[in-house]
């Protein structure tokens, strides 16, 4: 393309390019519309709320996924790390409450345990993928199922009950209740509501969106501001280029991984507190492969070296709206299947069609 | 290469021969082990005991070979086997309830189910060759709208209403006899109580064989199986070499879904039923098989046979560890360990070469 044809064309083309760079958020917002026509209940806070409440452990896999796809890897292993972390620290939450234990005290060591046990994994892919060139898909398909098996094993197909109590008031807790015209309270319902009082309470901001907020900032930080994200994107973009650049790749991809399994982990944990019970991760769920589509919606590219964890976030969010909205509609709960795959097969058509845009 | 190859010592040999043979190996060492540690593992019965548990894995990785040659993937052969297994087992349903003879409703419904089974397929391939959508991608969507059509088509549950002749071809074998009575092929007779029923090889396994050594035939000595293994191993050079690669990559995702499709109707044979999920365990078992049969998933390398090998190794395992009573769970952990070590021992092979220099 001449340089002057490049010129006329310029606004049309930066405006078409705002467009597809950002095409997912349009279509989220353009889905509120029509859902807030066609769904019972949709548009209110409460609502959207509760779709952001629901979205967490997607949003933690999707965003351990961006790092990885971003080094033009990939991560098959997540959904099974999840189900492992929430199922071992179930399980020690259990024992030690058990063993009379402090509630506080259990639920904090099952966490921990969890989440540093969950590391391991990730160690272990990253070493096979760094150390001995095994292409990433199968180290960490093969590592799923290793996961998957020793859920399994610990918690014999069954869910992981009779855990301290607490667990769910934190987890599906919110930072504010109001009681109009009567109470105020942080963290806890204001002391002595009952029956209709407790309907006319109003939830404001879900512990858990705090808890996102945070992560994500983190995570959106040091993949924008930082050298390990520089490094990080250099990788995908090239290794050659970045091996060449001195950049330590083997020990980089490692972190890479572990970070990945570490935000599994994490999820597997919260998981724990949002339910109230140890969840194993069954060999059909698919959270790997959601996950994934996310990232993909959000303008990531498998080859790697693009990828953002806002874009990653949007395509959660626009996953959950559709599902959430199909389902206040009242439409076949499994027309929604369809429309993410559908979805995922524009996202990337758009991406094939502008490639230069992004 | 040529010079190193021939300054090989008979040691450097024996362990080059171990790391390309090694699957072989692996899967008689297994069957030795099972074999002496559990009772009534290497008998008859053991063996067709295996042999009726395998159609899926052994389709849906045949599906997966090809796919794998070209460099691409096929997430979506799980579902769509599921989604095929469910229109399989409603239109042989309807056919009956229209008064149709049963085994003509199965032929026709069959038939119908290869055509409407080969659609997702073709879906991939335009999306993957005229697209240029990666595979991975776009058969990840079509899990998505598979699932969904079939579920709709079931309203989440499962088919029923089918003919007992379908479980009759499911449960039958290649030659069923009743000593000193009858002797049937493919369909299991209708015995009396006290009667002894000699079973040999098992219908479901029989029919995909049928496939696998066709198949065989045509990956390994006909112009389209080197055209497979030509994309696979550069599609630069496949395309200046005058290979149609687009309908070629199109074709191959069709082969997939049809393989998938014949895992689909063996499913509703087998069980005389359709589900959704009928074969979402076996996908990732099929993509593990082809990975342990020593395929490459950057493409090019890969066969039939070996898929073979990785087929069994993870069958014989399966059955083996039921047979000694230990949880199925255990059999994930064991395929994830064997898969990394077959990557790892393909990983290490070369540089066994590279050290002798």
């Amino acid at each position: 393309m001449s340089n002057n044809k490049n010129s006329t064309l310029s606004v049309s083309q930066s405006l078409l390019s705002i467009l597809a760079r950002n095409w997912a958020l349009l279509f989220v917002l353009v889905l509120i519309l029509i859902f807030s026509f066609t769904g019972i209940n949709f548009f209110s806070s409460k609502n959207f709320q509760n779709i952001l409440h629901l979205s967490t452990i997607y949003l933690l896999l999707a965003s351990s996924e961006t790092f990885v796809i971003i080094t033009g890897g990939i991560d098959l292993s997540v959904g099974f790390v999840m189900g492992l972390s929430s199922v071992l620290s179930a399980t020690i939450m259990r024992e030690l409450h058990a063993a009379n234990f402090t509630p506080a005290l259990s639920i904090s060591i099952g966490s921990i345990v969890g989440l540093i046990v969950c590391i391991i994994p990730g160690l272990i892919n990253g070493v096979l993928v760094t150390k001995y060139r095994v292409p990433p898909f199968i180290s960490t398909l093969g590592m799923g199922g290793i996961a998957s098996g020793i859920t399994l094993v610990m918690c014999e197909g069954f869910p992981v009950t009779f855990l301290p109590p607490y667990l769910t008031a934190i987890g599906n807790g919110y930072l504010i209740y109001i009681l109009p015209g009567k109470a105020i309270s942080f963290f806890n319902r204001p002391e002595g509501i009952v029956g209709e009082e407790l309907r006319k309470l109003i939830r404001i901001i879900p512990n858990s969106l705090m808890f996102n907020f945070v992560i994500l900032f983190i995570l959106w930080h040091i993949l924008k501001n930082t050298k390990f994200g520089q490094h990080t994107y250099a990788i995908g973009g090239s290794m050659d280029a970045a091996v060449r650049a001195g950049i330590n790749t083997n020990k980089h991809l490692i972190i890479i991984y572990v970070l990945s399994s570490f935000l599994a982990g994490l999820a597997g944990v919260f998981n724990v507190f949002q339910t109230g019970i140890g969840n194993f991760t069954p060999f059909t769920a698919m959270y790997e492969l959601i996950a994934i589509a996310a990232v993909v919606i959000g303008g990531a590219s498998l080859m790697g070296g693009k990828g953002r964890i806002f874009g990653s976030v949007i395509g959660v969010i626009l996953l959950r709206t559709i599902e959430n909205g199909l389902h206040l509609s009242g439409v076949d709960p499994f027309f929604r299947f369809i429309a993410v795959g559908l979805i995922l097969i524009v996202a990337v058509v758009i991406d094939q069609l502008f490639p230069d845009l992004f | 290469m040529g010079n190193i190859t021939t300054r090989k010592n008979g040691l450097q040999k024996f362990f080059l021969q171990l790391g390309y043979r090694w699957a072989i190996i692996f899967l008689f060492l297994e069957i030795i082990l099972f074999s002496i540690i559990s009772p009534g593992f290497f008998s008859f019965n053991g063996i067709q005991v295996i042999l009726i548990n395998s159609p899926f894995i052994l389709l849906l990785s045949l599906a997966e070979t090809f796919v794998i040659i070209t460099g691409g993937i096929d997430l979506s052969v799980g579902f769509v086997m599921g989604f095929t297994s469910v229109v399989s087992a409603k239109l042989i349903a309807a056919f009956v309830g229209l008064g149709m003879n049963d085994l003509l409703s199965i032929i026709v419904g069959i038939v119908i189910t290869l055509v409407i089974g080969i659609i997702p397929g073709f879906v991939n391939g335009i999306l993957i060759a005229r697209l240029k959508v990666p595979p991975f991608i776009a058969t990840f969507s079509m899990i998505g709208i598979t699932h969904g059509i079939s579920e709709l088509l079931i309203k989440g549950t499962y088919a029923k209403g089918l003919p007992a002749l379908a479980g009759r071809i499911g449960n039958g074998s290649l030659i069923n006899i009743v000593p000193g009575k009858t002797v049937s092929f493919f369909i299991s007779p209708t015995i009396q109580r006290g009667d002894q029923l000699i079973e040999i090889l098992p219908t479901v396994f029989v029919i995909p064989f049928i496939f696998i050594l066709i198949f065989a035939f045509i990956l390994k000595s006909t112009k389209f199986g080197q055209h497979t293994y030509a994309i696979g191993g550069n599609v630069d050079a496949a395309i200046r070499a005058g290979i149609d690669v687009k309908t070629h990559i199109i074709k191959i995702y069709m082969l997939s879904s049809f393989f998938a499709t014949v895992a689909g109707i063996m499913y509703v044979f087998r069980y005389v039923t359709g589900k959704a999920d009928a074969g979402a365990m076996f996908l990732l078992e099929g993509i593990i098989a082809v990975i342990i049969g020593g395929a490459s998933l950057y493409g090019g390398i890969g066969s039939v046979w070996k898929t073979l090998i990785g087929c069994f190794i993870i069958l014989v395992m399966e059955n083996g560890l039921r047979m000694l009573g230990v949880p199925t769970f255990y059999k994930l952990i064991v395929v994830g360990i064997i898969l990394i070590f077959a990557v790892l021992i393909d990983q290490l092979s070369p540089e066994l070469i590279h050290k002798e220099e």
